[in-house]
């Protein structure tokens, strides 16, 4: 296949990624599919997914070089596929997928399917972006839905609140950020003190959108009070892990500054939510703080300036998003049969619904390590890379993965053990819930037993990215 | 100065002739000797996966299938240890590696999977298999109808199948690995009784131990990667066990050895990681006697042995295992008299002997350590398959006495004084106050900080979110518990 028909189709596929969940929202909207709002949104998803995956397929076929297609504006194009969009979008449609698979019927209404379906598309195009002004606008397109369904949510105001006030800074940094960035590079030669600004405002932008210390509090009031669709939806994607990359690790000669105080807030924020989970009183919660750990632990390794913590971090991007993703829908499934769920006491779940005992298990075990999943993959290349350039570094994301290990098993612990009722009723996993926890985790399990055509594709990415100009 | 022992195994030159009499290349041997490696450790793990599979799915074997698979995974790595074991007695014990190959890497740094069959990896592979075929056996009968019935025994092969990666690992990231399989492994069978809150606690209670000395692990690895560039144990060491000769600088190896007995204190229950031990047996007896009796108390005594290199070179690392070892053998010997019940009295005779196995190592006497790691495991695990039964036995001995068999021998204990006999007891029924100790100065302190710090976050969540109206009541409200009916 030549180099140019290969970018015609690689391009073509990009289209059909973010226009699938537009035009499934639009028949949802229109009410093509009023009596079952979850048919196209799966419909939609499948395709992406499909389509994500044939990306990457031939995107490895290719030479490995950047496309990108529009204008080119502080240091990033309009368009822009290369090895970190092909290798991240098959995993966010993942995600996205599940979600939309196990959400359950009474929450998958009209109004809530289109806001997930108009969310997936502005996440997508946002992935095949690398222009500063169009990375702006689609934060609000992202934010916006989240905000929607939280504040629509019965009792979910308070948490709509705490995620306004945290977003609304962030996307105006990032806007004044990009745009003073744009009239003055950091990285360029002679560069003066508006672009060093500029750059100060984005990490700030990055550090309120990723949960960091001390702009933390959103992510577990998230949790607690949206619906679990929309909290993985908003968090587990990463946008602005994206945007960080883009923006400031893309350039990293003139923001090194900007770098260093992100990852060291990063380490920092990923011990504090590990120790944070421990003492957590609901399962929401848990999820939360374990959430914030592992996002913190990729912004961490993002920041670092070796490829192999910049693939460890790559690799704790996909397998802590599908881990979380997992254990999120889980607790989704039980929270839908037997309302919130408290980790104080034994809950004696067990006996209820074994198979999603089973699942939980198995994610979380995902999440913490377990040889043969690549979050042992991920933890060796972070630790490694982080050790290799600082021990303290180092020292903290092994910290930080105890901690979330022994939160993780606590919470399963906490949920499923324990005395239950003898004449209780036992909750069956649906097969729409086993199919999509099933093919999570299989997913999870494949790439770590087999994780060298992953972590050669994000070294050649890593590399790429770190010799950016 | 310890002195090190330095023994060498006998060398069988009349046998290694008779062995190239039977034509047999070096080549094919390596060949053969690398399928049976693998067998090893691609037959448990098999079980693993065609009994956890269907389960995962909702349609578990039936018992009878269930038993059955997992005893031929068991046997089939058995026999195939009992082949290898055959073969490198046959060349003199000489070390064969087998390289699987490279999982992944990334620049300098390399992930392999390299296995390795020598004088103490397969006699240790011969001896933990074919005990997990005995106690499969035993838990087959013992756990009939029990509800968690395959839990068990995916459990089992879980944990066959780490401890086979474990003690053939030919590097420190594959011995990791197995490692970890067996702290999941144990946890979860701690637990297995779930209904129970004491069980679930106990579960809780050896999982974070092992967790926090995991990291002696991890760093470790880490730390052997940066010295030699490779996780491989033949970068590490040079030549054949027990008297290989270690490669790495003096000075990475005492912080790798250091790091290395932190970690074994954990797995191993060894003071002040030994409160876990007793509080274990809450697991069905089957788990309790392969677990805590024989196999994963000793792993921390085996990772130990595999490095014994490296604790060669940290007169430091040694020092520190003959301290612990001592200190946990007297305070477990002590605790032990005092307990009232069978199993936690096993435990602690179980954790004794592991104390005095880390003072061997810590002494150099490397086949001594091993040999009694072996004849302890099998004499341990038969007494705590047995302790559900001895009850039957002691009432039966007292009906054919007509009363009580009365009071046991002389001990030690006779030669102190009354007054210290007394404070020996207060002190032993404490459990030499080290639980307390813990609870008082660390973990109940930092566990309040955090609780506080918590606290005060969801204050800051509430005050920004609804001018101090609760999310958490707020989602209770809006959470009402449902009927099953309402969700679909």
């Amino acid at each position: 296949m030549s180099s140019e028909s290969l970018h015609g189709w690689l391009l073509c596929l990009l289209a059909a990624v973010v226009a699938a969940p537009l035009v499934a929202s639009a028949a949802v909207w229109l009410g093509i599919a009023s009596k079952s709002p979850r048919t196209p949104a799966v419909a939609a998803m499948i395709v992406k997914l499909l389509a994500s995956l044939s990306m990457t397929y031939l995107w490895n076929l290719g030479s490995g070089e950047a496309i990108e297609c529009g204008d080119r504006l502080g240091g990033g194009s309009f368009v822009c596929i290369d090895g970190i969009t092909v290798v991240l979008m098959p995993y966010v449609s993942l995600v996205q997928l599940a979600i939309v698979l196990v959400a359950p019927n009474r929450f998958l209404d009209t109004s809530a399917t289109v806001r997930i379906l108009l969310a997936a598309s502005a996440t997508f195009a946002l992935f095949s972006t690398a222009h500063p002004l169009a990375m702006g606008v689609l934060w609000i397109a992202t934010a916006l839905p989240t905000w929607i369904s939280t504040r629509n949510t019965p009792g979910g105001q308070p948490a709509a609140r705490v995620f306004a006030i945290a977003i609304l800074p962030a996307i105006v940094c990032l806007a004044v950020g990009t745009l003073l960035m744009v009239a003055d590079p950091p990285w360029a030669p002679g560069s003066g003190p508006v672009g060093a600004s500029g750059g100060r405002l984005v990490a700030v932008a990055v550090l309120i959108r990723k949960g960091i210390v001390p702009f933390h509090s959103w992510y577990p009031a998230l949790f607690s009070g949206a619906p679990l669709s929309t909290a993985l939806s908003a968090t587990m994607p990463q946008v602005a892990s994206y945007t960080a990359v883009r923006l400031l690790i893309g350039h990293a000669d003139g923001v090194a500054t900007e770098l260093v105080v992100l990852s060291q807030l990063a380490l920092v924020t990923a011990v504090y939510g590990g120790a944070l989970a421990l003492v957590q009183r609901d399962l929401r919660s848990l999820i939360g703080t374990l959430a914030m750990s592992q996002s913190a632990m990729v912004l961490a390794g993002l920041a670092g300036t070796l490829p192999m913590e910049l693939n460890g971090a790559f690799c704790v991007w996909i397998s802590s998003g599908l881990a979380l993703t997992g254990i999120g829908l889980v607790a989704w499934a039980l929270e839908s049969r037997a309302g919130p769920l408290s980790i104080q006491t034994p809950q004696g779940r067990f006996r209820d619904s074994p198979a999603l005992a089973g699942f939980f298990l198995l994610f979380g075990l995902a999440t913490i390590g377990l040889p043969g999943t690549l979050s042992f993959v991920a933890d060796d290349l972070i630790v490694s890379g982080s050790l290799d350039e600082q021990l303290h570094a180092g020292l903290l994301v092994i910290a930080a993965t105890v901690l979330s290990g022994i939160a993780v098993m606590r919470g399963w612990f906490m949920i499923f053990g324990g005395p239950a009722a003898v004449d209780g009723p036992r909750h069956m996993i649906l097969p729409r819930e086993r199919i999509a926890l099933t093919v999570v985790l299989a997913t999870l399990f494949v790439l770590g037993l087999l994780p060298a055509p992953l972590v050669r594709s994000l070294e050649r990415a890593a590399e790429q990215l770190l010799a950016t100009p | 100065m310890i002195p090190v022992q330095t023994i060498s195994l006998p060398s069988v030159p009349l046998a290694v002739l008779a062995f190239d009499g039977l034509a047999l290349q070096a080549g094919t041997a390596h060949d053969a000797i690398s399928l049976l490696v693998m067998t090893q450790l691609v037959a448990p793990a098999l079980t693993l996966v065609v009994i956890g599979l269907p389960a995962l799915l909702g349609r578990p074997l039936a018992e009878r299938t269930t038993t059955r698979l997992v005893g031929a995974g068991f046997t089939t790595a058995f026999l195939a240890s009992l082949a290898v074991l055959f073969v490198l007695f046959m060349r003199g014990f000489a070390t064969e590696v087998v390289h699987v190959g490279t999982w992944f890497a990334v620049g300098h740094h390399q992930a392999t999977i390299e296995l390795v069959a020598d004088g103490l990896s397969v006699p240790y592979v011969c001896f933990s298999t074919g005990l997990c075929a005995l106690v499969n056996a035993f838990a087959g009968k013992y756990l009939h109808r029990e509800p968690g019935f395959t839990r068990f025994f995916v459990l089992l092969a879980l944990f066959g199948t780490g401890m086979n990666l474990m003690v053939l690992a030919g590097s420190i990231d594959v011995l990791f690995a197995g490692w970890e399989f067996l702290g999941i492994s144990s946890t979860l069978l701690i637990g297995f009784f779930h209904e129970r809150s004491n069980a679930v606690k106990a579960a809780l209670r050896a999982f974070t131990t092992y967790r926090i000395c995991d990291v002696g692990l991890l760093a470790a690895a880490v730390m052997v990667h940066r010295a030699v560039g490779s996780g491989d144990f033949e970068r590490i060491f040079a030549g054949t066990w027990p008297n290989a000769e270690c490669l790495v600088p003096s000075g990475a190896a005492t912080v790798i050895a250091i790091l290395l007995v932190f970690a074994a204190m954990g797995k191993s229950a060894q003071v002040p990681f030994s409160n876990w031990l007793p509080r274990a047996m809450e697991g069905p007896t089957p788990s309790s006697a392969i677990f805590y009796g024989a196999l994963s108390i000793h792993a921390g005594a085996y990772v130990l042995l595999r490095c014994e290199p490296l604790l060669d070179a940290s007169l430091l690392a040694r020092v520190l295992l003959v301290v612990v070892g001592l200190g946990t053998a007297l305070h477990a010997s002590a605790v032990g008299r005092v307990q009232t019940d069978l199993k936690s009295m096993l435990a602690y005779a179980s954790m004794t002997q592991a104390g005095i196995i880390f003072a061997e190592i810590g002494c150099g006497l490397r086949v001594v350590a091993l040999v009694h790691i072996v004849s302890h495991a099998i004499v341990r695990s038969l007494q705590i398959l047995r302790s559900p039964s001895a009850l039957h036995d002691r009432h039966e001995l007292e009906a054919a006495l007509g009363g009580h068999p009365g009071a046991g021998g002389w001990s030690l204990r006779m030669l102190l004084p009354v007054g210290w006999q007394q404070g020996l007891y207060r002190v032993s029924l404490e459990r030499g106050f080290e639980e307390m100790a813990a609870m008082r100065f660390v973990i109940g302190p930092v566990w309040r900080l955090l609780e506080r710090v918590a606290a005060a976050e969801q204050a800051w969540i509430d005050w920004l979110g609804a001018k101090r109206a609760s999310v958490n009541r707020s989602v209770r409200d809006s959470f009402p518990n449902r009927s099953d009916g309402d969700r679909r």
